[in-house]
């Protein structure tokens, strides 16, 4: 990975050098020898501060947010997650996929950055869980391509096993295992804020004068917040998985997803979302065919 | 003794009710109700009906803040699909209910306390017999206390 | 000094719970922080709580006063909080400091917030002392002495397989007093911390920043901040709060919650104005307030060096970081 971090600096620097790109979006080392932190490059001499190595895990999508209104392009490494964040913002019509420019990364898996402070240095490090379910490691979308592909096999469908095993719990079981989890819940909106998927510019959640959720923190409201925020993302969720992976108080809020993924794939025909930007989303669409249970 | 099984005992001997929130489309399913009492069909006094323009109105919010709230049960009725006012609504909350329906009872509220239903507003008798049974299939399971807001 | 094994530590924290509601740090549900001492819960003494004890002086959600419509008129019924004192067993000398910094805030300067102070006074704290920090600790350079803390009743000393104990205030002896037959005496020192891995140098600080609000750094510090609520929510030193009420008909119940500077909505005003519009006043606020506004008022810094804000912050965005990058701008 270290000669790749090269290519990275390099590829950067010209971006910006012939100022095809304003500023380049990569990752820098963080404080810790198992931490990297977003980096916003947009000087030809700071690309030193690029790196590429097994704990890049920010998926950098969304921060495109924040350059929608530049005068000028900006350059993006990506790997499969971000890619599809990519797409995902273009589709919503967040993101001009002119004014990107995509530099594609294949990614080895990162590694879990919570087990590496727990398990200490020396540790044998296992890879992060979103990078475990992870199903296109390789970006789905580029302009330019750094490295090799590992054309990784992954499993064609998504794994819903831990699902499957929640729906044969009764039903005051599951609610249990879901309140005592968003009971713990304490609405910092890192899960919202990180992701692709949620793009409003203005978040319901931010709008507590309206009435819909009170800023209080109890388990009804959290449960609210939980719900509305799964829907939201429903057919949008691209399964980069770092709502989970941020989650100040390790809710497991993967299994929320997933399910809704899940029930798409059987109701509506196989989706993954940010694999394209021009067909309906499932929510977004209709079909005459579809499953009646309402009758 | 589950969450529900406490506050049941509680409130039975309140002379507990079923609550149940009706969001009904005004093309179809609200005229339809009206006719259900135009008819004189009789129907158990449990529901409250709150009239949408359309069934597509009704968004995931709309059912979560009803139980919230404190009501037993919800149920989200519109015009047959091919027959909504606004031409597809009807067929974006079909998708979206169904997947809704689903989520709800995955994090463990019993399905048949959020449903959905077609009722035209010639089908008086069906009107009817969908609160008739979904009162009397609340009234089986009892009050809701899931993800009611009742600290207050 | 009077030391106990830690093997028998859940025999003392048995006798005071008749005396106390006793408060431990454990793991709970994948995460951190004090809860009821009961016999089957997991204390965790080798590592702080993830989750700060600040909820307990200072709940996220806690209500105030409830009033009622009656024709005409309205009337008003206090909210009183359970009687009885509270044991905090275990804070860690990063937490006592941070409740000094809360009760400049609820407390001084004239202003005496009862809710707060009801809380305060009806605990009492037994703090602990680190023999290992954690990767993210940087306590001892915001001032604070990880072997002693501030304000504490009793202070108790990890000693590898047991616990010394020493009472510093009056209550903290009467503490002991209620253990004492548990207890041996034993010719034990106060342990030496162990080493910081996280190397800070905030000497000064306060003073540069006071000539910072316009500068450049602010900018490129913002950058990757999400401004999500998690590194104030997790913070022990941060005490924002909106008040709020809940209406029910005729009855109406006031509360106040948490808040974050790190929200948009925080600033909103009623017209659509919001004096901090973007994350880069949002982020500026939160070091500004920690670093220079707060020391200014208050003589102390509103960072105590725990090092959770670095724990949870999705992007890595490290305060020990921003300093240095502070004290190295022009
Ligand atoms: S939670 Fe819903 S309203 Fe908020 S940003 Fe996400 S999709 Fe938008
Ligand atoms: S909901 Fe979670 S997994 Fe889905 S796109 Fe958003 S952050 Fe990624
Ligand atoms: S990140 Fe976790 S704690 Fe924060 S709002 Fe989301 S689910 Fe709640
Ligand atoms: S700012 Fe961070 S390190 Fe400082 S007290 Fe708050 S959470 Fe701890
Ligand atoms: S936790 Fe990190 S990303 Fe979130 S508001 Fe704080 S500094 Fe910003
Ligand atoms: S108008 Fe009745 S469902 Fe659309």
């Amino acid at each position: 990975m270290v000669d790749l971090t090269l290519e990275i600096r390099k590829t950067a620097k010209e971006l910006l050098e012939k100022g095809e790109a304003k500023v380049v979006l990569g990752w820098e080392k963080g404080n810790f020898p198992y931490s990297t932190t977003p980096v916003f490059i947009d000087k030809p001499e700071d690309t030193e501060r690029l790196i590429w190595d097994e704990y890049c895990i920010n998926n950098l999508a969304l921060y495109m947010l924040d350059y929608k209104h530049l005068d000028g392009k900006v350059g993006i490494f990506v790997k499969g997650c971000d890619s599809r964040g990519i797409n995902r913002l273009v589709q919503d019509k967040q993101l001009d996929r002119e004014k990107v420019i995509l530099i594609g990364l294949s990614c080895p898996g990162m590694k879990d950055e919570k087990k590496a402070k727990e398990l200490g240095p020396n540790a044998d490090i296992p890879m992060a869980q979103k990078c475990q379910d992870c199903r296109y490691p390789d970006p789905v979308v580029y302009d330019v391509f750094l490295g090799e592909k590992q054309n990784k096999k992954v499993p064609e469908k998504i794994d819903t096993s831990d699902v499957e095993e929640m729906e044969t719990k009764s039903p005051d079981e599951k609610y249990r295992f879901f309140t005592t989890n968003y009971e713990k819940c304490l609405r910092c909106y890192a899960c919202r804020n990180v992701c692709p998927a949620c793009n409003c510019k203005e978040c319901i959640f931010d709008q507590t004068a309206t009435g819909w959720l009170a800023k209080a923190n109890n388990v009804s409201n959290n449960m609210f917040f939980a719900l509305t925020r799964a829907m939201h993302v429903g057919g949008r969720c691209i399964e980069c998985g770092e709502c989970e992976r941020v989650c100040s108080v390790n809710i497991p809020i993967m299994l929320l997803n997933k399910k809704i993924i899940k029930d798409i794939n059987f109701l509506f025909g196989d989706y993954d979302a940010g694999l394209e930007t021009e067909e309906r989303l499932p929510l977004g669409g209709y079909d005459y065919t579809d499953p009646e249970e309402f009758m | 003794m589950s969450v529900n099984e406490v506050q049941q005992n509680k409130e039975v001997e309140q002379n507990w009710e079923p609550k149940i929130l009706v969001f009904a489309c005004t093309w179809c399913t609200y005229a339809g109700a009206d006719l259900t009492g135009l008819s004189r069909l009789q129907y158990p006094p449990n529901i409250r009906i709150l009239k949408v323009p359309c069934s597509g109105r009704v968004n995931p919010q709309f059912v979560i803040k009803a139980f919230q709230k404190g009501v037993d049960g919800v149920l989200v009725a519109g015009c047959h699909p091919g027959d909504c006012h606004y031409t597809s609504g009807n067929y974006f909350t079909r998708r979206r209910f169904l997947l809704m329906r689903r989520l709800m009872e995955y994090i463990g509220m019993e399905p048949q306390r959020f449903q959905n239903r077609w009722i035209s507003a010639a089908e008086a008798p069906k009107f009817q017999q969908v609160i008739t049974e979904m009162t009397e299939e609340i009234r089986t399971l009892g009050p809701n206390r899931k993800l009611r807001d009742d600290q207050w | 000094m009077l030391v106990v094994l830690k093997a028998k530590l859940k025999d003392i924290l048995n006798t005071l719970a008749e005396e106390y509601k006793v408060l431990v740090p454990a793991k709970i549900e994948d995460t951190s922080k004090f809860i009821s001492y009961k016999d089957n819960v997991d204390i965790i003494l080798d590592e702080n709580v993830k989750l700060s004890p600040k909820d307990v002086f200072f709940p996220q959600t806690e209500k105030m006063y409830k009033m009622k419509t009656v024709k005409t008129s309205m009337e008003l019924e206090n909210i009183t909080d359970e009687a009885g004192k509270k044991l905090l067993f275990g804070v860690r000398s990063c937490d006592m400091k941070s409740l000094d910094c809360f009760d400049q805030v609820f407390l001084t300067k004239g202003y005496i917030d009862e809710f707060y102070k009801n809380k305060r006074d009806s605990v009492v704290t037994i703090a602990l002392s680190c023999s290992q920090p954690m990767q993210t600790c940087f306590c001892s350079a915001m001032g604070v002495d990880s072997q002693k803390a501030v304000g504490a009743d009793v202070q108790a000393y990890d000693l590898g397989d047991k616990i010394g104990l020493e009472a510093i205030s009056d209550e903290g002896s009467k503490v002991i007093e209620l253990i004492k037959g548990q207890l041996t005496e034993e010719g034990a020192e106060v342990p030496q911390p162990g080493e910081f891995y996280l190397k800070v140098d905030a000497d000064g600080v306060s003073e540069k920043l006071n000539g910072m609000f316009e500068s450049p750094i602010w900018d490129d510090v913002s950058k990757k901040c999400l401004n999500c609520g998690a590194c104030t929510y997790v913070c022990p030193t941060c005490h924002c709060f909106d008040i709020s009420q809940e209406v029910r008909g005729e009855n109406v119940t006031k509360y106040r919650c948490w808040d974050s500077c790190m929200f948009g909505e925080y600033t909103q005003m009623a017209g659509g104005h919001n004096p901090r519009p973007t994350k880069k006043e949002r982020v500026r606020n939160r070091f500004m307030h920690k670093l220079n506004y707060f020391p200014d008022r208050y003589n102390m810094l509103l960072c105590t060096g725990c090092g959770r804000c670095i724990n949870v912050c999705p992007v890595n965005l490290d305060i020990t970081s921003v300093i240095k990058q502070i004290k190295e701008a022009e």
